[in-house]
């Protein structure tokens, strides 16, 4: 164990406790870009946005600046998007079509395939003693896809993104596995920033479905599919069940497992959120049998409910959100919101689904806007001399936690818990007081075995 | 004069180049059906111009830092590129293209 900034105190995990200093400590931070962004396995991009040769979009990971391209050769590699020479970022674009990357500031040029190729003056400057070979673009070490997501690891060592996604997988599937031929982005990326830790977004993406009846409240209300809201003829959520799916009486699940963490209600029929336009929900009904053909009635009739892969990536099903949230300092976020859909959906619900998608979680969604408010008040009173020093609960459902029978995956609760919540604290904890992946590996299971013995 | 194959007309579409690798490195452009031949190599730095970008006005862009060059005349047009680049004739012959070089250039 190698705690030395004492995080441990900071959060109890069998108690269900955390201490605020975790979202506003620049040392806490520091050490989190290096133990938990420094090791984890991030989302960077969607094969769907890179699908020719020279096709780049640029992200980062945790605050390190990324490119990641699509080879010659069809394969894909990423980047530290800093230049060799005197570390001026490299590629200013979001993303295009290139052949090269030149550094905007003395000029040095590196191929596709990150070798540095041109160096302006070479000759007369250098002398030809630049051994250009030793001055190719730092590479993202570990890079592989999962159903058409890419993701890059900085460390060797991190187990393979199967091990490290663990049960979660089966959640994951759940989203990017409805139809054959996967998913793809649909628009451009919305990216915006507010004024909070990382940690307040994923960790409610994670594990917390009890916001949203009261922090929802009025969407939920003026939005129900009720004759008074259909005047228009195209009605939100045409043809779908009136009630909240909590408020149904079947029960859901909530699932905790290595940090990451997802929850839904069981509908009788597959019923996307009442936000979503009346075509995406009817194509949701229409596509049901083949959605179940591949992945049981279960995740196929689940078309709401939150996700958090730890530590960043988070996602919505039904609303068909993917989110992530980059951290720029303890206080900050930069958050990357993408809309999925299944690349076999008729273009005309692509197109609906976009419109849904914004509408509800787009940076002026009415949703969306609800979230963030929460997060960036919190934010705004730990500037408190108090307030730093107050514990928060994160007590729900605690105890509570059970292994399924029936088939669902992993150490779950009711939906209404904070089982998730608390596991991913556990997990931030010990990737933060953790030398090796080996270590990482046997506190979260030994935490994981008290939960649910075994 | 050497007359080099360089590949078949199908080969070369509008807007795309080819290197050969002759010596000095020779780059072979389509620009909208016409067929140039300039030096490869960029006159600023290394890059190949066959990396380049082939523009409306018939010329190429080099890839690393922009300059232009004429695929007529081989004319450096801006910076950072002051030194012009050297051109070879093209023939079209049947479905193929050739590159006559002066001797010099081995194949
Ligand atoms: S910093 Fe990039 S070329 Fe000097
Ligand atoms: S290498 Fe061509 S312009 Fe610099
Ligand atoms: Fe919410």
């Amino acid at each position: 164990m190698d705690d030395k900034l004492n995080v441990r105190q900071l959060v109890d995990a069998h108690k269900g406790t955390v201490k605020p200093a975790i979202y506003i400590d620049q040392d806490i931070y520091d050490l989190e870009l290096e133990r938990v962004f420094g090791r984890s396995w991030l989302f960077l991009a969607h094969e769907s946005q890179l699908p020719k040769a020279g096709d780049f979009f640029t992200t980062y990971m945790g605050e390190d600046p990324v490119i990641v391209t699509r080879q010659k050769d069809g394969s894909i590699a990423a980047f530290l998007n800093q230049c060799r020479h005197r570390g001026m970022k490299l590629c200013h674009a979001d993303s295009g079509n290139t052949r090269a990357f030149t550094c905007p500031y003395h000029g040095w040029g590196f191929g596709l395939e990150g070798g540095l190729s041109v160096v302006p003056l070479e000759q007369e400057a250098y002398r030809n003693g630049l051994d250009k070979s030793k001055w190719g673009l730092v590479r993202v070490p570990r890079l592989t896809t999962y159903k058409g997501l890419i993701f890059g690891n900085w460390d060797e060592t991190a187990p393979s993104l199967e091990d490290y996604l663990g049960d979660m997988a089966w959640y994951m599937d759940g989203f990017l596995d409805r139809r054959e031929g996967g998913t793809e982005v649909v628009g451009g990326v919305h990216k915006w920033v507010i004024d909070c830790n990382w940690k307040f977004a994923a960790e409610q993406f994670c594990s917390d479905q009890y916001h949203a009846p009261y922090t929802h409240g009025s969407a939920i209300q003026v939005l129900a599919p009720t004759p008074e809201n259909k005047s228009d003829g195209k009605p939100l959520g045409d043809g779908q069940t009136q009630r909240p799916a909590w408020a149904n009486g079947l029960g859901g699940v909530q699932f905790s497992e290595k940090g990451h963490g997802s929850a839904f209600f069981f509908t009788e029929k597959p019923d996307a959120n009442v936000w979503v336009g009346g075509e995406v929900s009817e194509y949701f009904r229409e596509t049901y049998p083949e959605a179940e053909r591949r992945l049981g009635s279960v995740r196929a009739l689940r078309l709401a409910g939150h996700n958090t892969m730890f530590p960043t990536l988070s996602w919505l099903n039904g609303t068909q959100t993917l989110r992530v949230w980059h951290p720029k300092g303890p206080n900050q976020i930069e958050v990357w919101v993408f809309c999925i859909a299944d690349k076999a959906a008729p273009d005309s619900v692509k197109e609906a689904l976009k419109a849904s998608h914004a509408r509800a979680f787009g940076p002026a969604g009415f949703l969306e806007q609800d979230d963030s408010e929460n997060w960036v008040e919190v934010q705004k009173v730990l500037r408190g001399y108090k307030a730093k020093q107050t514990g928060f609960c994160v007590q729900m459902g605690l105890g509570f936690e059970e292994r399924r029978k029936d088939g669902i995956p992993g150490v779950t609760n009711y939906t209404f818990a904070e089982t998730a919540a608390r596991g991913f604290y556990q997990r931030w904890v010990d990737m933060m007081t953790s030398e090796t992946w080996a270590e990482i590996e046997a506190r979260t299971k030994e935490y994981q075995k008290e939960l649910v013995h075994g | 004069m050497d007359k080099i194959f360089v590949c078949a007309v199908a080969e070369l579409p509008p807007g795309e180049a080819r290197r050969i690798e002759t010596d000095p490195v020779i780059a072979v452009f389509n620009q909208d059906g016409e067929f140039y031949a300039l030096a490869d190599r960029c006159t600023h730095g290394e890059a190949s111009m066959s990396d380049g970008y082939v523009e409306d006005d018939c010329t190429v862009e080099c890839p690393i830092h922009s300059a232009k060059f004429c695929l007529k005349t081989g004319k450096a047009l801006t910076q950072p590129a002051t030194v012009d680049l050297a051109t070879f004739k093209v023939e079209v012959e049947g479905d193929n293209v050739y590159v006559l070089a002066p001797a010099q250039v081995a194949a």
